[in-house]
């Protein structure tokens, strides 16, 4: 539990920092999300461009950008993302089309200062502006669109109101997605008060669109570190509501709560946490024998894991490289470092387009699925001079270093699919004998006294993150396991959940899978009550036992 | 237990069968191809099968020379034959082996070849799959596959003396043995050094471990098949310290020649092709009841011997060290055991180790459901629809086979979480019926019962294949088609045609049964897998300190199951990356593992 006041400031001074270096602004600033509304809102688009003259709003978009995809792709795989990775860059991805259609610039008094009202004349919120709710409302009926998982829940559900009778307090992005989350929840009968676990990320007419309906929103886009906490604070320290669930993202909130109001703690029925992060810390404090109260951890759910790492990377890669190098795969060669869940999908992925593909690994077993799989296994120094192109996703640090760096060959391009900006040792390639020329954001070529280029990517952090998208599909995902973890613990008979970190259960993460298939147009196929007898099973599930591999 | 008495009551009627068959006079349909094509291969198998109806070793030494010496494609074919030893009657060649055995399935005779066909690919294949493998699953026909090349070289039918009744001794005066015939060793031996070059992993083993001797003092008994590839793992364990006695776990699989040398080369093995009941005890209460000689570690295979033990020598159980179970079976039989607080030793669950489940089941279906389909029905799979029933690693493997193959596949599963998995890898996934008119091949593999129904069949178009690659053979309702209107013509052995009354014809493969086991082979190094992981299992567990390993059943440590994945990469040529002290530090791993923690998916 670090001093996150440390963290988020020295993060805020070289954000600013990097903001000088930024070239293109419009580029920056299209990033983000869904590309149907720009068309009809090109009058706010251009407001937004007009109000970019100055550094300051251009780094509160950047910065907007790359959480909003750290979010969406990978909410798991940082550490504590919300206020410690953000060192990065703007994307550079000029193709995706959407934007934010607020920008929290025009308007510099501070949310906490003002006193707004909804239109029921509430004004238990804090928002930036409760006038844009209708443009939020708007971006929520899309998210709702390619979340059908959620709405297919709450149309399930909405009857029994699982939910009747718990107060949930939540801490994460806000953003349409989880907007249609919250819904969902309230549809279910919760009573929500929501605050943000990223100073950036929240879309601030998504806030405004919640407030108008009667969420106690606490977030906009660009909060201080103080306001952060006091945001928190709003959340839970309110007269007469007492929270009895926990949706957390990070472990902030809980964190909060555990500090300050332990009596409240102990009160709660339920924690659900999402990160990896967040999880960590709960297992300490588990470890601690702190832990007062049951705790899901939804992070490593199956079907989560594997959208989050197999089924997304695989698509990514492909659209990382593509937008910013626009390199051809086909009979290109490729060496991808790690052969894990990120590894088995760039390499099926690169296969697929025609790559000749070579793995390190460093597990035996995993070496052993490479070569069954048809990959040849080799020790990087082996392949680093023929190679075009090196991908890392190890999760280690220092995988390609320097002396590798030196004997690539001309135009090769390497980039990091793994965990955190470590993996590519970066720093070494920072000498007064070399050159770095940026030619696009997030691409550089570093150049040898030779004339030698290596095409360096989003300076060693993740691929993934810096330069491609996340499809709502995943995020879909990630929320309907959520919201099923807190039915589960809400509604749980006593005893079932003890003061302890529990996995999901392998039914419900079946059930998410399920509300899924629609979207494929998938039909299960249901045991007859013979086959389900002979198998031993429910035929409701759970199908597979708890060591079942998948 | 209640599988196992049904088994053993299975057994019996097998073995009635079989023994009223070898009173019938066989006839012997052979096809004039068949024999045509051995001739002309000159087939060294047929030279084996000849010499070994002579009673001397001599002429036999001579075949087998010449097979190496003259024959070269099919000494190259050999290794892979090796590795199955199916007795198929069309392809053993020598005319007095046809003669005696014959080739048509429905031949009474013949089901005892059937019959080792059949186990013995089991045990390649998937000893883990099938209840007692042993004695209960042997109510299937003969392979039909004309293409695989290796046989049996010995002939158990040649000698009507029970090994029982004869004093046998090797050349070193040693008579503790009881095998079929000693004089085949030298055949034996050739076959275990074939072996050998195919299970790199025990011999890269045997030379790491034999400096340290890690099994010295390990008295170990042993009840598996016994193979070239077992004997492999025998002489593997012989030379890392152990001293072993070996019985079979199979009344039908032994490999008299292997057994032979064996026996040549010291180790007392108690097995022969073809025991009778009484004889698969006799041989296994040969093998622990000794004078002066108390086993302390036992490595079973579908949990006979383990059985045996704790029943009949109860004090001599106590004082294991440990138990090695590789089969499904076995380690149901241990569980149970360990939950009615009876296992007084620790135990080892090699079946589930991530290694070798990979290798029995995704990989070795990948490429078998190819194969087999094509051996009996030589389909050509481009565009041609097939459903896959059921999406776990066996359905995983043959879609991604078919897949490659440019077939259009369609999924169906009950898991919600596996049928996400396939429609992320690209197939649809549809309920049977909504397919069943339009698809060309229908593969089960899911494990459960009745999941091709009769309706569903009468729904099938004319030509479309049925195959079954899951686990035994209730997924497909073929009772079903036993019915007056329905005309089933075998068309070649394992593949009959089952024609409606109105024309249309189903192609019904091995009638159900798995078509991995009856119709394709498996390669060795699978069997290498499964050997290697025995062995290490068998140090771990003589080696452990005290207290590690209580009295329950274990699953092999993570770090012996990369070791297994270690030992085979040199096969693939494939090089393993080492972390830096730096970079483990980091990761929080030891450099040479375990690399991932349990609960790790792979």
């Amino acid at each position: 539990m670090s001093d996150p006041t440390g963290d988020a400031k020295l993060e805020l001074k070289q954000a600013s920092k990097e903001v000088k270096e930024s070239e293109n602004v419009a580029e920056k600033f299209s990033a983000m999300t869904v590309s149907k509304n720009s068309e009809m809102n090109m009058g706010e688009l251009s407001t937004v461009f007009s109000a970019v003259p100055t550094h300051k709003p251009v780094k509160k978009q950047i910065q907007f950008v790359e959480d909003k995809q750290e979010f969406s792709r990978f909410p798991t795989k940082t550490g504590r993302r919300s206020l410690s990775r953000s060192i990065s860059q703007s994307s550079t991805d000029s193709y995706s089309s959407a934007a934010s259609y607020t920008d929290s610039s025009d308007d510099e008094t501070s949310p906490r200062d003002k006193t707004q009202i909804n239109s029921k004349g509430s004004s238990d919120f804090c928002v930036k502006n409760i006038k844009q709710a209708e443009f939020g409302r708007r971006e929520i009926e899309i998210a709702e669109q390619d979340m059908s998982a959620l709405i297919s829940l709450r149309k399930r559900a909405q009857s029994e109101k699982p939910l009747a009778g718990a107060k949930i307090v939540g801490c994460t992005h806000i953003t349409a997605q989880t907007a249609v989350l919250i819904e969902t929840l309230v549809a279910l009968g919760a009573q929500c008060r929501w605050t943000a676990c990223n100073i950036y990320s929240t879309q601030n007419e998504v806030a405004a669109a919640l407030s108008e309906t009667g969420v106690a929103v606490f977030a906009w886009k660009g909060e201080s570190e103080d306001d952060f906490w006091w945001c928190i604070d709003r959340c839970v320290n309110t007269e007469g509501w007492q929270p009895n669930m926990i949706l957390d993202d990070g472990g902030d909130l809980t964190h909060w709560m555990y500090k300050k109001y332990p009596n409240v703690f102990k009160k709660i029925r339920g924690i659900v946490e999402e990160s990896v992060t967040g999880v960590h810390r709960l297992y300490q404090l588990s470890k601690a024998g702190k832990l007062c109260v049951p705790a899901m951890n939804v992070n490593d759910s199956v079907t989560k894991q594997k959208f989050d790492n197999l089924y997304c990377c695989r698509e990514s890669i492909l659209d990382g490289l593509k937008r910013t190098t626009d390199v051809m795969f086909g009979g290109k060669q490729v060496v991808v470092c790690g052969y894990g869940e990120v590894g088995k999908g760039c390499c099926a992925a690169l296969k697929a387009l025609g790559a000749i593909v070579y793995i390190t690994e460093i597990d035996p077993i995993c070496a052993l699925q490479a070569c069954m799989d048809g990959f040849r296994v080799v020790k990087l120094n082996e392949v680093i001079r023929q190679v075009d192109v090196i991908i890392t996703c190890t999760g280690n640090k220092n995988v390609v270093t320097r002396d590798q760096l030196d004997r690539m060959k001309n135009g090769s391009i390497v980039c990091n699919m793994g965990h955190s900006n470590t993996e590519i040792d970066v720093a070494s390639l920072r000498t007064p004998e070399l050159t770095w020329e940026r030619v696009r954001s997030q691409v550089d070529h570093v150049i040898w006294p030779d004339g030698k280029r290596v095409i360096l990517l989003a300076e060693g952090r993740l691929l993934n993150l810096s330069c491609s998208t996340v499809p709502t599909f995943v995020l879909s995902i990630t929320a309907t396991t959520q919201a099923l973890a807190l039915i589960e613990l809400y509604n749980a008979p006593e005893g079932r959940y003890k003061q302890d970190v529990y996995l999901l259960p392998k039914k419900m993460d079946e059930y998410v899978a399920s509300l899924h298939l629609a979207t494929f147009d998938a039909h299960l196929t249901e045991l007859t009550d013979e086959q389900a007898k002979y198998l031993g099973l429910n035929k409701n599930g759970p199908f597979k036992p708890n060591y079942y591999r998948y």
